[in-house]
């Protein structure tokens, strides 16, 4: 090895030998301090104009290490003033820190996690880099079969270039020893507290999708963010470093040479929510539209509290596409990418959404429909339509399946329409909004039980009004309308399930313009529509349904059941909304109904006794005071009130507290309560449902119910948050909408190092279980809040951040 | 669609002109671009003399920008690295110029004087050396570190620019198993061939102008 004998050599840092403690640890040190007399070198505190320019020092995170635990350490880097070091794209010159390992077998050593760097101009040129103290962190993971009791040492050769008006490459030579135990040894309260900060100061993924386009020269970045557009705004548009530093300002860093000519400003544009970076473009960048682009957009903001105070620096990696379009079709083109017509953050997953596809995915949710739970009763009344059709006319037939599509199409159309418009309004809605409402909860509950009667045979509605099934398809009119008023039943009832694949769709739709939200609405219709029109219009297709005949009466008798369940559940969510005085009105109501029903029914089949003048005043009676008792059970519907928001749910979710059982403890979620939590780096579940939401009680029961998870969250010191959304709450709203949802339910594993797991809608116990094995590094970063983009919880918090306080999130 | 392609092409090429021009008033220098025919520039070499990249047609050039106090430029130096290499460039006709664009004052800005005898000091074997102190040519070609190498083939074509190598450290020791890009593209030159790896970051202290 040839090395220039008059190059300024560092003496070689060490890990601080402060709060170490047992016998492990003094013979690491004195091994260490051994290094030291035999790399004799200025001390940090003698540097001088020919002295090293860093004092560098290798540290571990914890005290001993347990076996196939990873853990961080760090190389520290304290920089002489108006010196530094550089980024991992040092940008015009310079050189990046490198590190070599040289660790015990098995032992696996990540690349440098590189902290938000700063611009450094020098003369026309402009450097990327760290001036002052910088920490460099490098996850190391020991192998499993490590035995407690061994020490591991862990040496480094690192390497790296300081500049100032000239540079000085310095090299350092590091050993750390670490003792081997079997239970996790929690750092020192101030070492755990620097590598917290440590990691706080790395930048996270960023929660917006960024679009980029190359044209005319320039490298454009878009992205839709409002709560970082809200804090640039009115700040300095000139991301050119040393100007303006006080104003807030957004940098955009590539993570290698040859994407922008790295001394140009950068320009800064914020219109709403939009957020434009524009660039000058390297002379050879037109390579990117091929290879795409990653690197890290950092924000620059003043403090909250005012002048002089210390910036909120946050960094946010991102990659993406390059596209060739110019200025004008990127407003175009930013709906696909940034996909936002609301506000909402949306992941970058969708992101990837074309209407194409959200149209597709929207019609098979729409099959999908059919098979969910809240459904079924639907499912029941076409099963009895279909199979009585089996020997009509097929035109008839395929007309019949034509009338129920467009019922279910109407339906969906109105459903869609009247969001739209309470969208429009500025309310925060979403999927299920109707459900909200306790009036409509009952009114859907009496439908439900006036089904329920109909098909015990209670009373027919016959050829007259819905058919529900029983109409005669060779009388064409009145089996049409009643054809078309079961689809509009069934996407009533129907409307409310968010499936899986529904939710997505209906995510995208809601951010997109009306006339394409109706579009995607509507194809969820369809889709719902989908097998009822298969088996209408495919030729013998009707021949696979069983023949018609008695066990039809049965069959209608005993679906009458799921759809007095669907009542009764109703009316369990009404008492979710609006506690005892919704289930007394609403049962209330339902006995009026019935009465109606009967009385109207035995009216209309006039068995009243005398001539046929009294048979006339009887029925007319009949029907009035069936039309009375209707109106009546309707005005007393209408006395429901939303119930009191928050506090009502929070009772709510309170009482059914108690009822969890065996299942994970929760708490009842709001931004502050997660923010908390994350503060304090522990993991957090996050589940969103609501009380009419049958997917969401059936993966409850089925995944979050049992003692073993309740384990499994104990052990992993899982937070385990709730948020109800049985009614209006914009909180949880806009929290869905940044995951591109709609609806209920959402289930979200936040990690304490800042990265966010989106559960699937169906949900077991495997899944959970896996998802939580997922989360990185347990036991390291159990002491600290891990990786979150943001200082730690006890400086005051940040403006844009993806924290959830403030709208953005870990995504 | 095909049509609304095309307009998008016309428009950016005739964006990309605009801004281009707007450099070169901005800058006075066409930046230079690999594939494209490389900036002429007239230089002062440390004998006094003129030298002009348009008289150079016909012949391989290599531009190489250096600071004698630079721990990159010395790692090359030191080693040998620098020196073996313009020899055998210049053994096979290849016009190798030294461009030195420290700035007065600044690190590495030397006397014609200075600039030979370091030259006479280290063995070096540059065709000629270029005292560019307000660094005038060091911004034409956007040189941005020392070392920072440039080639140019016979037609006058900028076919590679960038760092000398894959090994962007300052330890002498990594000099002996590094891919020396400016090694490998007038190999290709001289072959015949297109030059494969046509550009590399550059690395090492910047380069120090005047700012």
């Amino acid at each position: 090895m040839i090395e220039h004998p008059e190059l300024p050599r560092p003496g070689p840092g060490f890990a601080h030998p402060q709060a170490r403690t047992g016998l492990p640890v003094i013979a690491a040190w004195l091994l260490l301090a051994l290094a030291v007399l035999l790399h004799p070198g200025p001390a940090w505190a003698a540097a001088d104009a020919a002295g090293p320019k860093v004092a560098a020092s290798l540290t571990a995170e914890p005290a001993a290490l347990t076996p196939g635990d990873p853990f961080w350490v760090r190389l520290r880097q304290d920089i002489v003033p108006h010196w530094h070091t550089y980024w991992r794209n040092p940008g015009d010159s310079g050189q990046p820190t490198s590190i070599s390992w040289d660790l015990p077998p098995g032992f696996r050593a990540d690349p440098i996690a590189w902290p938000v760097p700063q611009r450094i101009p020098y003369g026309p040129l402009m450097n990327f880099g760290y001036e002052g103290r910088v920490d460099l962190l490098v996850r190391i993971h020991p192998p499993a079969g490590l035995v407690p009791g061994e020490t591991a040492v862990l040496r480094a050769e690192a390497e790296w270039l300081v500049c100032a008006d000239i540079c000085i490459p310095e090299f350092g030579s590091f050993e750390t020893a670490l003792p081997v135990a079997a239970q996790t040894a929690p750092p020192p309260a101030d070492r755990a507290a620097a590598f917290h900060a440590a990691r706080a100061a790395l930048p996270g993924e960023s929660p917006w999708p960024v679009a980029a386009a190359l044209a005319d020269g320039q490298l454009r970045l878009d992205l839709v963010a409002p709560q970082l557009a809200a804090a640039l705004a009115g700040g300095d548009r000139d991301g050119n470093a040393g100007a303006g530093e006080s104003g807030p300002r957004l940098v955009f860093f590539p993570d290698r040479d040859g994407v922008i000519l790295n001394p140009a400003p950068q320009k800064l544009s914020v219109v709403d929510d939009r957020i434009t970076l524009t660039v000058a473009a390297a002379d050879n960048a037109a390579g990117l539209v091929a290879e795409g682009l990653s690197g890290l957009l950092v924000a620059h903001l003043p403090d909250q509290q005012g002048e002089g105070a210390t910036a909120v620096v946050e960094g946010f990696t991102f990659t993406a596409a390059v596209s060739t379009q110019g200025p004008g079709d990127a407003a175009a083109a930013g709906g696909a990418a940034g996909m936002n017509g609301s506000g909402g953050l949306l992941p970058q997953a969708l992101a990837g959404i074309g209407l194409l596809q959200a149209l597709l995915l929207a019609l098979v949710g729409g099959a999908i429909l059919n098979l969910m739970p809240c459904v079924f009763p639907v499912i029941a009344m076409k099963a009895l339509g279909l199979a009585e059709k089996a020997g009509a006319a097929p035109a008839a037939v395929r007309l019949h399946g034509l009338a129920y599509a467009a019922g279910v199409l109407v339906a969906f159309g109105a459903i869609g329409g009247a969001l739209l418009l309470v969208k429009a309004g500025g309310a925060a809605v979403g999927w299920g909004f109707q459900l909200q409402s306790p009036v409509f909860v009952a009114l859907m509950a009496y439908l439900m039980l006036a089904v329920g009667l109909n098909l015990s045979g209670l009373f027919t509605v016959g050829e007259r009004l819905m058919g529900l099934g029983q109409g005669q398809v060779g009388r064409s009119g009145s089996g049409l309308a009643g054809a078309f008023l079961t689809g509009v039943l069934a996407s009533a009832v129907a409307a409310p399930c968010t499936a899986p694949f529904m939710a997505t769709a209906i995510g995208f739709a809601l951010t997109q313009s009306a006339p394409l939200a109706m579009a995607v609405l509507l194809a969820v219709g369809l889709g719902m529509a989908l097998p009822y029109l298969l088996l209408t219009w495919l030729p013998g297709a009707l021949r696979f349904l069983p023949r018609p005949g008695a066990w039809m009466e049965r069959l209608r008798q005993i679906l009458a059941f799921p759809m007095y369940a669907a009542a009764a559940w109703l009316v369990w969510v009404l008492s979710q909304q609006s506690g005892p005085t919704g289930v007394i009105v609403a049962l209330g109501g339902g006995v009026l109904l019935a009465f109606a029903l009967w009385l109207w029914q035995a009216a209309r089949n006039g068995s009243g006794r005398g001539g046929a003048g009294g048979r006339s005043a009887w029925r007319l009676a009949g029907t009035a005071a069936a039309v009375a008792a209707l109106a009546g059970a309707v005005a007393l519907t209408f006395t429901l009130r939303p119930p009191d928001g928050r506090a009502a749910a929070a009772a709510a979710t309170g009482a059914e507290a108690s009822r969890s059982g065996a299942g994970p403890e929760w708490e009842t979620f709001s931004q502050a309560r997660l923010a908390a939590l994350q503060a304090e780096g522990r993991p957090v579940f996050l589940n969103f449902t609501a009380a009419w939401c049958i997917t969401c009680k059936v993966n409850e029961q089925m995944a979050l119910s049992s003692s073993a998870m309740r384990a499994l969250f104990e052990t992993d010191n899982v937070a385990y948050l709730k948020g109800d959304w049985t009614n209006q709450d914009p909180e949880i709203t806009r929290m869905l909408e940044r995951f591109g949802r709609s609806g209920v339910p959402l289930y979200l594993l936040f990690a304490p190092d800042g990265s966010t797991e989106v559960l699937p809608q169906i949900l077991t116990e495997d899944v959970v279980e896996a998802a939580l094995r997922r989360l990185p590094a347990r036991s390291a970063d159990r002491a600290d809040s891990g990786l979150s983009p943001g200082p730690p919880a006890s400086q005051a918090a940040p403006v844009i951040a993806p924290r959830p306080d403030h709208g953005a999130d870990h995504a | 669609m095909l049509r609304l392609t095309r307009r998008f092409v016309l428009t950016a090429v005739a964006g990309f002109a605009a801004v281009t021009l707007a450099d070169i008033g901005a800058n006075d220098a066409v930046a230079a671009e690999v594939g494209q025919a490389a900036p002429v520039f007239t230089g002062r070499t440390v004998d006094g003399q003129e030298v002009n990249l348009a008289d150079l047609k016909g012949r391989t050039v290599v531009l190489e920008w250096t600071n004698h106090q630079c721990p990159y430029v010395e790692k090359h130096y030191g080693t040998g690295n620098m020196q073996a290499l313009q020899k055998t460039a210049t053994g096979k006709g290849v016009t190798w110029i030294s461009v030195i664009s420290s700035a007065p004052g600044l690190q590495g800005h030397v006397s014609a004087d200075k600039a030979k005898a370091l030259t006479a000091e280290r063995d070096a074997a540059p065709t000629e050396i270029v005292l560019d102190p307000e660094g005038t040519i060091g911004r034409m070609y956007g040189a941005r570190t020392t070392p920072h190498m440039y080639v140019i083939d016979p037609d006058g074509v900028l076919v590679f620019a960038g760092g000398i190598d894959d090994k962007p450290s300052a330890r002498w020791s990594t000099v002996e198993n590094a891919n020396n890009y400016v090694r490998m593209a007038l190999g290709d030159l001289q072959a015949g061939r297109k030059v494969g790896t046509s550009v590399s970051q550059p690395y090492g202290c910047s380069v120090k102008y005047g700012s």
